[in-house]
């Protein structure tokens, strides 16, 4: 392999782990994000599951925004039973 | 004290029947000699237009030349305050026309704590609009009774923490959605109801972010208000019995609690006579009212009392209020300094 050759390997090789890097953080950031929202939405609409909520009107004023978080929360719920699974498979607990 | 605040309020507080009304609107009418003045019942079982003598409603009415009244519609504010939401939820959800929502509007109004939010809505209400307009010199609100009336003044409070939280959660989702956005280079995208809608990931498109600001700034508000000894002023009234005096005492404490000051107590209805005057029946009320009157010194030796007088006759009306001026004069005096 001559000199321009091994320098393109080695570019291409960086922008490959560069890129698993962004992946990897932005899985991350997404589990991060899409939690928060979950436990936004269970703070607001708490009062459904018996948890404590805000003052009535907080929850009532905010609900007519919440379709993405309650779209968040139902679709982890639904995936309460695999959440320990999900969580080892991306710290790569195996 | 803020230059738009150039207004004062007044709560008049106390147990039901103690006569938080009469005092209320014998104190409005003498303010309104010179200064603008509106009197208004938050109580939902009204009586402040039978103590006046004229009929009230929603809108505030010419009492005499400065002074106005109004009593709160407390149903019809519920049903504008779900009717609002319900607006809103259509606007969002407009796909949803064709379901009835207003079939839930009835369940939604039974929700715990709707009635104090109700009533701290108009407070709100009133406050922005002299706020803004600059309508009144005074504000006077005849209050319901203790309970109701404590519960309400928390919640600014309550909600005030509550929206801070909230907010500082919101923010964080809003970093989270920022970086995403940057790492990938696309905006984020949510399918809901059949519909890909964008997700705004900065603070001034998020309507949820956009309306806990709106709260923050609602709550700032009153809590300026009622805290700022300069513009509120939380009138305490009693009758010279145990339970009252021993219900506002707990009031003060939680007012206290709340960082809200209490400068007057009134006592109503004092009967001030010689055990020498009355028939022996009357002893044992004598008696204890001076015990009530002794317990009053012990709680609340730090406020301003004023005490009124038991009158024969009703005051009922504005002419027969009259009777009650020597007695508060004090406390216009003092108050408006």
């Amino acid at each position: 392999m001559n000199k321009s050759g091994s320098r393109g390997f080695l570019s291409k090789w960086l922008s490959v782990i560069s890129n698993l890097f962004r992946a990897k953080s932005v899985e991350y950031t997404y589990v991060e994000l899409r939690e928060l929202e979950n436990v936004f939405t269970l703070i607001i609409l708490g009062s459904f599951i018996g948890l404590p909520s805000p003052p009535t009107n907080i929850s009532l004023r905010l609900l007519p925004y919440m379709a993405r978080e309650i779209v968040v929360s139902s679709s982890v719920s639904a995936r309460l039973d695999d959440m320990l699974a999900e969580m080892a498979g991306l710290f790569e607990v195996s | 004290m803020s230059k738009e605040l150039d207004f004062k309020v007044f709560f008049f507080i106390g147990k039901g029947g103690v006569g938080k009304t009469t005092c209320a609107a014998t104190f409005a009418l003498q303010v309104a000699k010179s200064k603008r003045t509106l009197i208004v019942s938050l109580d939902p079982a009204h009586n402040l237009g039978d103590v006046l003598g004229i009929n009230l409603g929603r809108e505030p009415a010419r009492v005499t030349g400065n002074l106005h009244a109004l009593e709160v519609d407390f149903e019809e504010m519920i049903i504008k305050h779900l009717k609002d939401l319900t607006e809103k939820i259509k606007d969002m959800y407009g796909y949803l026309r064709v379901l009835n929502l207003d079939k839930y509007v009835d369940v939604l109004r039974h929700s715990p704590g709707i009635e104090e939010y109700a009533t701290l809505d108009k407070i709100v209400d009133i406050l922005k609009y002299n706020v803004s307009k600059k309508g009144y010199d005074v504000i006077i609100f005849d209050t319901p009774p203790t309970g109701l009336t404590l519960r309400m003044m928390a919640l600014p409070s309550i909600s005030a923490i509550w929206v801070d939280k909230l907010m500082k959660l919101r923010e964080a989702i809003l970093d989270r959605r920022r970086i995403v956005e940057r790492i990938t280079g696309e905006k984020i995208k949510a399918v809901v109801g059949g519909r890909e809608l964008e997700v705004p990931a900065e603070r001034g498109r998020d309507p949820i972010y956009r309306e806990l600001m709106k709260m923050r700034d609602e709550v700032s508000l009153v809590n300026s208000v009622i805290k700022n000894s300069e513009v509120t002023t939380v009138i305490l009234v009693v009758n010279p019995e145990v339970l009252p005096i021993i219900e506002a005492k707990r009031a003060f404490d939680s007012l206290s609690k709340l960082g809200i000051k209490v400068k007057y107590l009134i006592v109503n209805k004092v009967m001030s006579l010689s055990s020498a005057r009355v028939p022996e029946e009357f002893n044992l009320r004598l008696k204890q009212e001076e015990e009530a009157l002794a317990l009053i010194k012990k709680y609340f030796s730090n406020l301003r009392v004023i005490k009124v007088p038991f009158f024969i006759e009703e005051p009922k009306g504005v002419d027969k209020l009259d009777i009650l001026n020597p007695y508060l004069t004090p406390l216009v005096n003092g108050a408006l300094g």
